[in-house]
């Protein structure tokens, strides 16, 4: 069992061209190539991507740039990597071809994500919203990779949702041996992350076992809650989740204090369908 | 004009090296041993070993000038036979910047001394942290502007309270907001000035960039702003949250610090008022200390024209 984890833990850390979803793609391509756009512009649209923040962050903390670990937000990632290393990567990335359909409910459950969890920043009083944004966008990465790079074990995990009344990172356990919260913390680990999204990626679903950064835990493990609650986007599961009284008292919230949330959210959940391609 | 060493015994070689640069000085020493003093005192531009020599095997003799941190600039080719090859040399050991197998053919031999020599002048004055040009290309540069009467605005960054920094979190802690600040002023400048513009680091946390004198205020904005809003990221969460550093001041008292800021002075030259290199730092340093005398990061223009 041992040897097979650090198999598995091989092949995922061994990612490359992580794809994505072509609508975002397309938007920022076009941004790339007109010289008039502006890095605000270009951050805004790289914030709704998953892959594209995480391999905007992922380049921006390798050590090559000298200084691993420290940057946490798109807007800062695209000041120090500049344009020509921007356009690159964008030029380099590529689309899912057969499994983008099911991987939207996943793109819109992570954009919805963050922007719960930035608002719910805000409710609490916590400086630097972008930085939650960030790592509610980034949650589910783990779900992401090893769907690209462990695709047999991927459909297990979806037999095995029919199958049984589970929760995904309960399949995935089943499956793999691991869920999407180890895989986080490796890819976080891998790829020099600051410890601030490490702890927020690693521990969302047990936001009491972060050591360091709980507040940034317990802020997604609300934003992951609330997404699910308002069904934005999929988990890539059915199951209903709860919310684990913990996180609220980590931010010092009340349950009523999420309501505030609710009524920032409602709107903008409302337009969150710019996965979908237009039919 | 430019003055080459050859350390080799065969005066073939030596013919052949002196059709392909006609034009430069050209000290040739048959022994190894009776180069080693003069290139000691008299460095070349470019030194040619032939392996094959006969008191001082060529690897001994380069080692023995490269091993010399004053030396390691002078670009070095080795001349060997292809048998050497099969010896395995260790070019992790051996300093040398490039090789030319025997026997010679001048073409190719012409090219590869012009890349040799290129090479070195590229890599000579480059900062070994952040690979921005040094302080020999920011002179040469803003020279060539005064005598080409081209406008500019010169600008001078450096960071208020590295030093405390770096004292309490340690040297590659520094390094990493340097590495972050040239990343911020480079970009920035390629952003709004694009390809009129140059940046330079100095040493230290000392940076230079020119651009064209409309853009300079707009760019130190925006380079300011990007620092503020990214150094923070650099310090511990509790250092971060106060505000401030504890750190021991230069007479050795504890003292508490703000969070680095960047300071920015600017001079102008516009209908070449400049004459000379000297001239312009010396505006710039008096700028530079009314710059200082705002904890905030801030830049200030020559002609008192201030943020």
């Amino acid at each position: 069992m041992q040897d097979l984890r650090v198999e598995r833990k091989g092949r995922l850390l061994a990612v490359k061209d992580l794809p994505t979803l072509p609508s975002v793609l397309d938007e920022v391509s076009k941004l790339v190539q007109d010289p008039a756009s502006s890095t605000e512009q270009i951050a805004k649209v790289i914030s709704k991507d998953q892959v594209l923040s995480a391999k905007v962050l992922k380049m921006v903390n390798s050590p090559i740039y000298g200084f691993p670990r420290r940057i946490s937000t798109i807007q800062h990632a695209l000041v120090l990597l500049g344009f020509n290393v921007i356009k690159g990567l964008i030029i380099s990335t590529s689309v899912f071809d057969i499994m983008a359909k099911n991987m939207i409910g996943l793109w819109e459950h992570s954009l919805g994500c963050a922007l719960a969890c930035s608002s719910i920043a805000k409710i609490a009083g916590l400086k630097d919203p972008e930085e939650y944004s960030v790592a509610g966008l980034l949650h589910d990465l783990g779900k992401v990779v090893a769907t690209v790079q462990l695709p047999e074990l991927k459909k297990e995990i979806d037999v095995l949702l029919k199958e049984k009344e589970l929760a995904y990172i309960e399949a995935e356990v089943e499956v793999m041996g691991f869920g999407h919260d180890r895989v986080n913390a490796w890819l976080a680990d891998h790829w020099h992350l600051p410890l601030r999204l490490r702890e927020a990626l690693a521990w969302h679903h047990r936001p009491k076992s972060a050591q360091h950064y709980p507040d940034m835990a317990a802020v997604v493990h609300i934003g992951d809650f609330l997404t699910r609650a308002f069904e934005v986007g999929s988990g890539g599961d059915d199951h209903i989740s709860y919310l684990k009284p913990e996180a609220l008292e980590i931010l010092n919230l009340k349950l009523t204090d999420l309501e505030k949330v609710l009524d920032d959210l409602g709107q903008e959940f409302v337009e969150l369908s710019d996965f979908r391609p237009e039919d | 004009m430019k003055h080459f060493f050859l350390v080799s015994s065969d005066a073939e070689l030596f013919k052949l090296f002196k059709e392909i640069c006609p034009h430069v000085q050209w000290s040739v020493f048959e022994r190894g041993a009776g180069a080693i003093e003069y290139l000691f005192n008299d460095p070349p531009e470019l030194l040619i070993v032939d392996n094959d020599l006969d008191d001082i095997s060529g690897l001994e003799l380069i080692r023995l000038f490269k091993s010399e941190n004053v030396y390691r600039q002078v670009p070095v080719v080795l001349c060997l036979e292809k048998e050497a090859l099969r010896q395995n040399l260790d070019f992790s050991m051996i300093e040398v910047d490039d090789f030319l197998v025997k026997p010679l053919d001048k073409e190719l031999t012409a090219a590869r001394l012009k890349l040799t020599l290129a090479r070195a002048g590229r890599a000579l004055d480059a900062n070994p942290l952040t690979k921005l040009p040094g302080n020999t290309s920011i002179i040469h540069k803003i020279q060539e502007l005064i005598v080409r009467k081209q406008e500019f605005a010169l600008a001078y960054a450096d960071l208020d309270h590295f030093k405390s920094f770096n004292d309490k979190y340690g040297f590659s802690r520094g390094d990493e907001v340097l590495m972050m600040t040239a990343r911020v002023i480079v970009n920035t400048i390629r952003a709004f000035a694009g390809m009129d513009s140059f940046v330079g680091h100095i040493g230290g946390d000392d940076f230079v960039f020119i651009v064209p004198p409309d853009k300079v205020e707009t760019v130190c904005k925006m380079i300011i702003q990007s620092f503020d809003s990214i150094v923070p990221n650099f310090y511990d969460q509790e250092d971060r949250a106060q505000g401030f550093i504890r750190s021991t001041d230069r007479q050795g008292k504890i003292q508490t610090f703000p969070i680095m800021a960047l300071s920015i002075a600017v001079v102008f030259n516009l209908e070449g008022e400049l004459c000379h290199y000297g001239q312009a730092s010396q505006i710039a340093m008096n700028l530079k200390k009314l710059a200082k005398k705002n904890p905030k990061s801030c830049y200030v223009l020559d002609r008192r024209k201030s943020s």
